[in-house]
């Protein structure tokens, strides 16, 4: 068993706490996992990736271009920006929310644009306002549950996502356990016959 | 508890350190080791080690042999770059020798990801005749880390425990021990004359340390039998292949389809190099293709092997451009990189191959540049608009251009568009000696003044600006230092310092204050400030930029990384030009605006209301004042 998760953020959105979740839930799910995670300099604002690398082999934490089986992109640049990571029969994850560049750059980013092209390189994208779903439950910083417990609600974890909130119950302070659970829930709720819903759709729950 | 536990290379390390028995630990902390030192911190009072974060590398490696000397058993924490500020203890250090064990954790930095050099450790310990371990994986660090405090008791030498980026900061399933408390019957220090290093000493010592470089290369050679750390398969060609660290799995997973192809060496002995095992598996081999990360440090122990042993072998690796001399490995590298070797080999038969991605990378549209920025709310932010302003009045009133000297941390950042207020960073504590260095510089220059200005970090000026400040005072250098003052080492995760009153462990200390040292260093003119005021700050940049002679002003306030800002800032649409100088002129990355909209203030706004303040129109405001 391989299966290779590709995170992708910008610094400051909970890349490498969605990463730290998923690689716990798949071991105590009884596999064997290694992450590559950005930590430093990058963190500040940049882009920021993690790899995770679930299975039975010890390999190295970063996953070759083409070999991941899913893209979880928590803002859709990012999502592009990683896209030659995922392979051909992979699936992906992406928040509508885009966050602007600071600098002066913002007129060339369109977002719709970017969308649009991750749809049609990967026609089973699921995409939906996770930014919007975090906040409407009580805030928007938990964007990165959201989006890892849509990927579970949708069945594209090799785990369960009992095996997920296990793991945010223990790792997510007390205070902050109740907002988790209704992002979680919404999030799940989302996508739950995602085959006949579109994106669009799962961004009015908003 | 015995059992499996997800854990970063860095916390790995920690554990290990702690099952071998650790009693005393030092660092500095530095991306991408930092995370050593603090999960020791986090569990020293439940296993009874004492902690510390000292003020520089040089010191923390001294504190420890200090305490190695009286038979404790010790680790240093560092990155790269850090050890050079340690080098000159370590030099001398390989010479005396230790008493109870000192493994020296050092993190490299393949890319690099966050660090000013792509340094290469393993050829440090070769310089320094100090054995080096190199771990592939979290689960290997604790091991090896566990095996190097057992080396540095047995044969009485700091060992050098090397990772890079992918093992420090990556996560695994390691399997560690119970822990015991740490045992209280050290020795204790005993007067000897061999721990006064003089020529004499050193020239009796040489001999000795330089038989020991062969013993452990014997030993590491012996490290193969059970395969380990240390392994070697045989394959069905003459084609071998040798890796160390991470390099080694991306090698593995690069070769897979083919593995029983190439015979493979992989050492996790890095110095020094296990030169029987390697002799052993070069023979009956052709060519040799060496993948590795940073320095081509075993391809040129390989070839000297070769010529050594005159062995009819050809290497490939960065030498002869099979593989890249620089930047960090990964699985489609080493595949093209192996390709290109048998290309050179003349293979036809054998082709690694890539997978197959979902789309082609010229497919992928132009996309927005995302370079790290300062965070919003951040009070460098305000210092360095204050100074780049004050910088443009003395320009405008008396002619003399300003040069920025940046340092090394967060406000490196200050480099970026639109503030632009970096003109120099090389390394730890820099920015005020190149400052001193370039005021002496207009005489040589028809007299073209220009005013000097070094911007430094709080825990950077205990780490190596007091010296450069004492040296600039007693050279007159006419500069104005600006230290950011946020009370916390902020960059590498925000560990306290000498200025915040709080040792490592928490336990309350004597809080250190910036002003009173420069004061006492004899700077003629030092102000402090709370730095919210923009107009504040900029009259007291402009004050010290006059100044003859050198100047510092002391800016406090808050990391907001730590410290959440409780208000936020909106546009009042009403009253807004569209002038976008709020985003031209401070680049906060909590506004935006997608043209020909007027700018945006997003949920990340903290509230430091420093884009209100530059407002002409007065439209930014407080959330709850528009509403």
């Amino acid at each position: 068993m391989k299966f290779d998760i590709i995170i992708a953020g910008v610094g400051g959105q909970g890349v490498v706490l969605a990463s730290r979740l998923l690689a716990t839930a798949a071991i105590d799910a009884g596999f064997h996992v290694a992450t590559a995670e950005t930590i430093g300099m990058a963190q500040r604002e940049g882009s920021v990736t993690s790899h995770v690398r679930i299975g039975d082999d010890v390999c190295g934490s970063l996953i070759p271009h083409g070999k991941a089986d899913l893209l979880i992109g928590l803002e859709p640049a990012e999502a592009a920006r990683n896209i030659l990571f995922l392979s051909k029969n992979g699936n992906m994850v992406v928040n509508e929310h885009a966050i602007m560049p600071s600098t002066q750059d913002c007129d060339e980013y369109d977002p719709e644009k970017i969308l649009e092209f991750l749809k049609e390189s990967c026609p089973q994208t699921i995409t939906g306002d996770f930014t919007g779903l975090a906040r409407s439950a009580g805030t928007y910083k938990a964007a990165n549950v959201a989006m890892i417990a849509a990927a579970a609600g949708a069945g594209l974890l090799p785990f369960s996502d009992e095996y997920l909130w296990g793991v945010l119950e223990k790792m997510i302070p007390e205070k902050y356990r109740e907002v988790n659970r209704r992002v979680f829930d919404k999030a799940i709720e989302s996508v739950s016959g995602i085959s006949e819903k579109s994106g669009k759709e799962t961004n009015e729950d908003k | 508890m015995t059992g499996k536990r997800i854990l970063m290379g860095n916390e790995a390390i920690a554990f290990g350190a702690m099952k071998a028995g650790l009693q005393i630990a030092s660092g500095y902390p530095g991306t991408p080791s930092s995370e050593v030192m603090e999960t020791i911190i986090s569990h020293a009072k439940k296993y009874g080690i004492y902690a510390e974060w000292a003020t520089n590398e040089k010191v923390a490696l001294e504190t420890a042999v200090g305490a190695a000397y009286s038979g404790a058993n010790t680790i240093v924490t560092m990155k790269q770059v850090g050890l050079n500020v340690a080098s000159d203890p370590l030099m001398s250090l390989s010479y005396i020798g230790i008493k109870g064990s000192l493994v020296i954790l050092v993190s490299d930095d393949p890319g690099p990801h966050s660090s000013q050099t792509e340094q290469d450790t393993r050829a440090f310990g070769h310089f320094s005749n100090i054995p080096v371990l190199d771990p592939s994986t979290p689960q290997e660090a604790y091991d090896m880390t566990k095996l190097a405090f057992k080396l540095s008791h047995e044969l009485e030498t700091p060992v050098i425990l090397r990772t890079t980026t992918r093992v420090s900061h990556g996560c695994e399933d390691v399997l560690i021990e119970d822990i015991e408390p740490v045992s209280k019957d050290i020795e204790g220090f005993v007067k000897d004359s061999r721990w006064i290093i003089f020529p004499k000493l050193t020239a009796q010592r040489h001999p000795l340390l330089e038989e020991l470089q062969v013993k452990m290369s014997d030993r590491f050679s012996e490290y193969f039998d059970d395969n380990t750390f240390n392994s070697i398969t045989k394959g069905s060609s003459k084609i071998g292949i040798a890796a160390s660290g991470v390099s080694a799995l991306y090698a593995k997973e690069a070769i897979k389809e083919h593995s029983d192809v190439f015979s493979f060496f992989k050492a996790g002995t890095a110095y020094p190099f296990p030169e029987k095992a390697a002799l052993d598996f070069m023979e009956g081999l052709t060519d040799l293709i060496v993948v590795e990360e940073l320095d081509p440090y075993m391809e040129e122990q390989f070839l000297q092997i070769a010529g050594k042993y005159h062995l009819n072998i050809n290497i490939h690796g960065k030498k002869n451009g099979s593989f890249p001399v620089s930047g960090e490995y990964n699985v489609d590298v080493v595949v093209d990189s192996v390709n290109r070797a048998l290309d050179n080999i003349g293979s036809q038969s054998i082709r690694l191959s890539h997978s197959v991605a979902a789309v082609k990378p010229e497919d992928i549209p132009s996309l927005p540049i995302r370079a790290p920025t300062l965070c919003a709310g951040c009070m460098h932010r305000t210092v360095f608009y204050a100074f780049k302003k004050a910088a443009a009045k003395m320009k405008k009133q008396s002619g003399i251009d300003s040069v920025f000297s940046g340092d090394i941390g967060c406000y490196t950042l200050g480099n970026a568009r639109p503030l632009n207020m970096v003109d120099t960073c090389l390394c730890m504590g820099a920015g005020i000696s190149i400052a001193a260095g370039l005021s002496h510089t207009p005489e040589f220059m028809q007299g073209k003044k220009a005013k000097q200005v070094a911007f430094i970090g709080d825990s950077t000026f205990f780490h190596s600006g007091i010296a450069a400040v004492v040296s600039a005072v007693y050279n007159n250098a006419d500069i104005t230092i600006a230290v950011l003052d946020n009370r916390t080492t902020a960059m590498t995760g925000h560990q306290p310092h000498p200025g915040i009153g709080l040792t490592a462990m928490g336990s309350p200390a004597k809080m250190i204050d910036i002003a009173e040292v420069l004061k006492s260093c004899g700077v003629g003119m030092v102000k402090t400030i709370e730095a919210d005021d923009l107009q504040a700050c900029m009259d007291i940049a402009t004050e010290a930029m006059e100044f003859e002679g050198p100047s510092a002003v002391v800016f406090k306030g808050k990391c907001v990384a730590i410290c959440k800002g409780t208000s936020q800032y909106v546009v009042d649409e009403d009253k807004c030009t569209n002038c976008k100088l709020c985003i031209n002129q401070l680049g906060c990355p909590a506004i935006f605006s997608i043209a020909p909209g007027i700018p945006v203030i997003q949920d990340t706004c903290s509230g430091c209301g420093l884009c209100a303040q530059i407002c002409p129109a007065g439209a930014i405001v407080l959330k709850e004042a528009l509403q």
